[in-house]
């Protein structure tokens, strides 16, 4: 499963070097496995396969925490768009998905592209939005709660869960390693690809049931 | 004369600069909204459907304290599995404009001051009395919503129908769904889908008959390219008057002069049947052949009144009359080429391919608009590709609840929860539910909502109720019916969340409780009841438009209908309210299922769903022992209508030379009364516009963003020029979206409807152009 591209032969090279320049590509399980198991759980490792080991390790320093929650409404939000789009927005999905699916560094805004945990929703306009003014029609009184604290570990030295809901969040590659990741989220050992080994998910905004044990 | 708002906008526009200033300087806060004081930071999720569309989609609501802070999709949802779009996702944003009307107001000497909401409601009463009094019970009025709950549908019809005794109840839903429900009625004998959603995961071939779903139903749309993407033998057909994103994203993108789709509809049928792909054994069994009157006319004028006669044809005369839309023929009316309208056919021709055909407001909002549902149903009629998983002819709706309340309660005139008023059975099953006399229920139906907006102008409708709506923007030929409204013996109560150019007309508002601050249902496109708990408290003195129904009933003196407490009426309204539907055609879910569930469609027989209707392997109301039992009409069949194409009601000449088109955009809903107060919604969109062609444009010498004056024969409106953006009309056609009341583009717009669905055509007018 964790076998780098280039350790494959045969029409399994051809198969992960089409990975590679579709990123990560459609949601494709494995024979016999659902696409949607353990949340998407095998996203992971497609990914994986498909980044090359220099782009994981990079950090560009682009992109900070900041940033990340100024294009929010609330922790979990999907972002508008920062950048300008064409006036239509209407134009096959392959234009966003042409950066977006695979990052890289994109000269006209000098920046690395962040890279979507979820290329195989196609139809981005469905949730993200450019900001074509800035005024509000009449202010708000919208408040939402803080972004979950980063780190917490449960024990001293423990690796910190997973803070936010794997829905549409579930490609950790995505997000958290190479150079378009938000600097403070970024992993150092992206490396080891299998994330979910040490990372559950420990939803920090949603109240915690305390185990009681019925004998 | 009752005062006018845009004063008010422009010294709001002011006041939000400021507060847009403080946006600009990121550095100030760590993200873009304010923090809550003191919360937790824990959120408990609760469930609802989509307060927007009528797609339904499963939300989840984080809240905290008594605040709505953050969505998610459903996961548990079938309808969405878990994905919204950008409306959905910013929903709970529109709880929180800071104009929310928070309090009564009722007019004295022509300025509105507030009042204790007791007051008003004592002041509604009271009016109502004073006019049935003087003017009859038939000069007051209800008009309703879509948009309404069904409680909220459920006690309007039950204190209009059954304790005041007027059929005076409509709802906007007749702007929107009512050539969907004659459609049905007069195809198949019982209204809504017989698929459901389940069918975007079967079918091979999607055609899309003048509906842009990638913007208006962007999740069913996304399920589509998603299907798309993981099988290889999925294709959409895009067939509409204008160039959307629908048709950019469509496998082919066919255009057609606006109205010829009925043109179209019967050359698809002339085909199938010339070539012998006439499915036999299902047009034998399940199939019977009618026809109705022709040259029906238009409904512009007053007092407009159509009834249809039916006559049972054979199969060779409906050939016969088929053929006057060969392809050829055909290709000359609609510009689409023979040999496309040959290549539609095939798709829906090829017994190897499932085909679900979807349409919304192009085929509704139409002056032929339940004949043009009879022809897309005679294509899957004729081919028998109906009633089973992935061949769905499947009519959308706009409105979270148009089927839900409007369609199942029946908040129209001639309509009761079960059945018509002129139907001595239906009228005795209503009052002994409602426990009135059963003389109390007239079994004439008065106005349609056009015509009952023409009522009100001449006089002969004094009072009117509007609820969850905004008519003040959306009834065509605008100026006509917001003169009415404003003559001085008229009184106008509005129930609403935010100001709008309806509560400007108002002679009492009440504040309104709005989606999860209440408990209520919805019902959405495919049959399915989804319930939602009171989440978050009302703000201010705001009362769900349910409780304000039964507290004027009950100052009415009609305590005994309306017994219920506060505390659990909703679930003994929804138990009272099931009862007009027993049976398995029909049965709906118990209240505590509701509860349970992100959502339960109807017919619930034996705690299952019914998810393909008139199919006896899915339905358990199929008792003819056959493959299929359409069993709403009497010969249990489906009926074939032989329907010609007659052309539209308002069509371009040497003067009014261009046709102008209406709609909607993804980013707001309707009058965008609510996504206009979302922030990113309306920074994504912040303003109206028109839509040319780029070879009009340059005709007329304007380019993007200047000014073009819109003028028909009833009104005019100046807005920016779109060209080249999200949807390009063909030459000779412009687009507006109504959502922006600072351009009332219905104003312009003609009051022509369907004459037996009585829905205008806001699709459809004649209109020039100047550059401005």
């Amino acid at each position: 499963m964790m076998t780098k591209a280039a350790d494959k032969i045969g029409t399994g090279t051809l198969y992960l070097a089409a990975l590679c320049l579709l990123g990560v590509g459609p949601a494709m399980a494995a024979p016999d496995i659902p696409p949607d198991f353990d949340a998407g759980g095998e996203k992971i490792y497609q990914s994986y396969n498909a980044t090359p080991p220099d782009y994981m390790a990079a950090d560009s320093g682009n992109r900070n925490l900041m940033g990340f929650y100024e294009l929010r409404q609330y922790p979990g939000s999907p972002p508008r768009i920062p950048h300008a789009v064409a006036q239509s927005f209407s134009d096959q999905p392959d234009n966003c998905l042409s950066c977006h699916a695979k990052g890289g560094y994109n000269a006209e805004l000098d920046s690395f592209v962040p890279v979507t945990p979820h290329p195989e929703n196609e139809l981005c306009y469905q949730c993200h939005v450019p900001q074509r003014r800035q005024e509000l029609l009449v202010e708000t009184n919208w408040q939402s709660i803080k972004p979950p604290p980063l780190g917490r570990s449960f024990l001293a030295g423990a690796p910190p869960p997973i803070p936010h809901s794997l829905q549409l969040r579930d490609n950790c590659m995505a997000c958290h390693t190479g150079a378009g990741a938000v600097t403070e989220l970024r992993v150092e050992h992206a490396a080891r690809g299998n994330c979910r080994q040490c990372h559950v998910p420990v939803i920090s905004t949603e109240p915690r049931l305390e185990y009681v044990r019925t004998p | 004369m009752k005062f006018n708002r845009r004063s008010f906008i422009k010294g709001a526009a002011t006041s939000s600069a400021i507060a847009a200033a403080s946006a600009i300087f990121p550095g100030i806060s760590f993200a873009d909204w304010t923090k809550q004081e003191g919360a937790s930071g824990m959120i408990t999720w609760k469930k609802a459907p989509c307060r927007f569309c009528g797609t339904g989609c499963g939300v989840l609501i984080g809240v905290s304290g008594d605040r709505a802070v953050a969505v998610k999709g459903d996961p548990n949802c079938s309808v969405n599995k878990g994905l919204c779009c950008v409306k959905g996702y910013h929903s709970v944003q529109a709880l929180y404009g800071k104009d929310r009307l928070t309090k009564a107001q009722v007019r004295r000497n022509g300025a509105m001051v507030e009042v204790p909401i007791k007051e008003a409601l004592d002041i509604i009463a009271a009016r109502m009395k004073e006019t049935i009094a003087r003017h009859g019970k038939d000069a007051v009025a209800m008009y309703g919503s879509g948009q309404w709950t069904i409680p909220d549908g459920y006690v309007a019809s039950k204190l209009f129908k059954g304790c005041l005794g007027t059929n005076n109840l409509e709802a906007n839903a007749r702007l929107c769904m009512a050539s969907a429900v004659t459609g049905f009625m007069t195809s198949f004998g019982l209204d809504e889908p017989m698929g459901c959603y389940e069918d975007i995961d079967h079918a091979n071939v999607f055609v899309t008959w003048g509906n842009n779903m990638a913007e208006m139903h962007p999740v069913l749309f996304s399920r589509m390219l998603a299907n798309r993407k993981r099988r290889n033998n999925v294709e959409i057909i895009d067939l509409a008057t204008r160039t959307t994103r629908t048709s950019q994203a469509a496998d082919k993108a066919i255009l057609f002069r606006p109205q010829t789709d009925l043109a179209v509809a019967n050359a698809i049928c002339y085909e199938i049947i010339h070539n012998k792909w006439v499915n036999q054994d299902f047009l034998n069994n399940h199939v019977s052949f009618h026809k109705g009157k022709t040259n029906i006319g238009y409904g512009t004028e007053d007092h407009f009144a159509f009834t249809d006669t039916e006559e049972a044809i054979s199969f060779a005369d409906y050939q016969k009359f088929l053929e006057d839309y060969t392809p050829e023929k055909v290709e000359k009316i609609s510009g689409v080429s023979a040999r496309d309208i040959k290549y539609l056919a095939s798709l829906y021709g090829d017994p190897t391919k499932k085909v679900t055909s979807f349409w919304c407001m192009g085929m509704n909002q139409h002056t032929r608009g339940t004949w043009i549902q009879n022809l897309v149903y005679n294509i899957h009629l004729l081919t028998g590709k109906i009633s089973t998983p992935g061949n769905s002819p499947f009519s959308l709706t706009g409105q979270p609840s148009a089927c839900g309340t409007v369609r199942e309660v029946g908040t129209l005139t001639h309509a009761l929860p079960h059945g018509v008023v002129t139907n001595d059975h239906d009228r005795e099953m209503a009052a002994k539910i409602w426990e009135v006399p059963v003389s109390n229920i007239d079994p004439k139906p008065t106005y349609h909502t056009v015509e009952m907006f023409r009522a009100l102008d001449r006089g002969d409708i004094k009072f009117m109720w509007i609820q969850v709506t905004n008519p003040m923007v959306t009834m065509p030929n605008l100026n006509r019916y917001r003169n009415g409204v404003l003559k001085d013996d008229r009184f106008i109560v509005v129930s609403e969340v935010y100001p709008t150019p309806t509560t400007d007309i108002a002679d009492v508002i009440l504040p309104a409780a709005m989606w999860v601050e209440q408990e209520g249902m919805f019902g959405n496109s495919e049959r399915r009841t989804q319930h939602f708990a009171r989440i978050v408290p009302p703000p201010g003195e705001a009362m769900s438009d349910t409780w304000q129904l039964i507290e004027v009933a009950r100052r009415l003196g009609f305590e005994k209908q309306f017994p219920w407490s506060e505390d659990e009426h909703i679930g003994k309204i929804w138990e009272e309210y099931r009862r007009f539907h027993e049976g398995p055609k029909h049965n709906m879910a118990p209240y505590t299922v509701l509860l349970e569930r992100p959502g339960v469609m109807w017919p619930f027989v034996d705690g299952k769903e019914t998810r393909w209707r008139f199919n006896p392997k899915h339905d358990p109301a199929c008792t003819n022992g056959k493959d299929f039992d359409f069993y709403g009409k009497k010969d249990n069949k489906a009926w074939i209508w032989a329907r010609p194409y007659e052309p539209a009601a308002e069509a371009p000449d040497a003067e009014y030379n261009f046709w102008l088109n209406t709609g909607r955009v993804i980013e707001h809903f309707h009058t965008g009364s609510m996504t206009r107060r979302i922030p990113i919604l309306h920074q994504a969109m912040p303003s109206s516009y028109v839509e040319l062609n780029p070879e009009d444009a340059a005709d007329l010498g304007v380019v993007n963003g200047e000014m073009v004056k819109i003028i028909s024969r009833r009104g005019a409106v100046t807005m920016p020029a779109s060209i080249n953006g999200r949807g390009v009309p063909p030459r000779g056609m412009v687009f507006v979206p109504f959502f922006d009341d600072s351009y009332l583009i219905n104003e312009v717009t003609l009051d022509a409807f369907c004459p037996i669905s009585k829905q205008p055509d806001y699709k459809k007018c004649a209109v020039r152009l100047e550059k401005a």
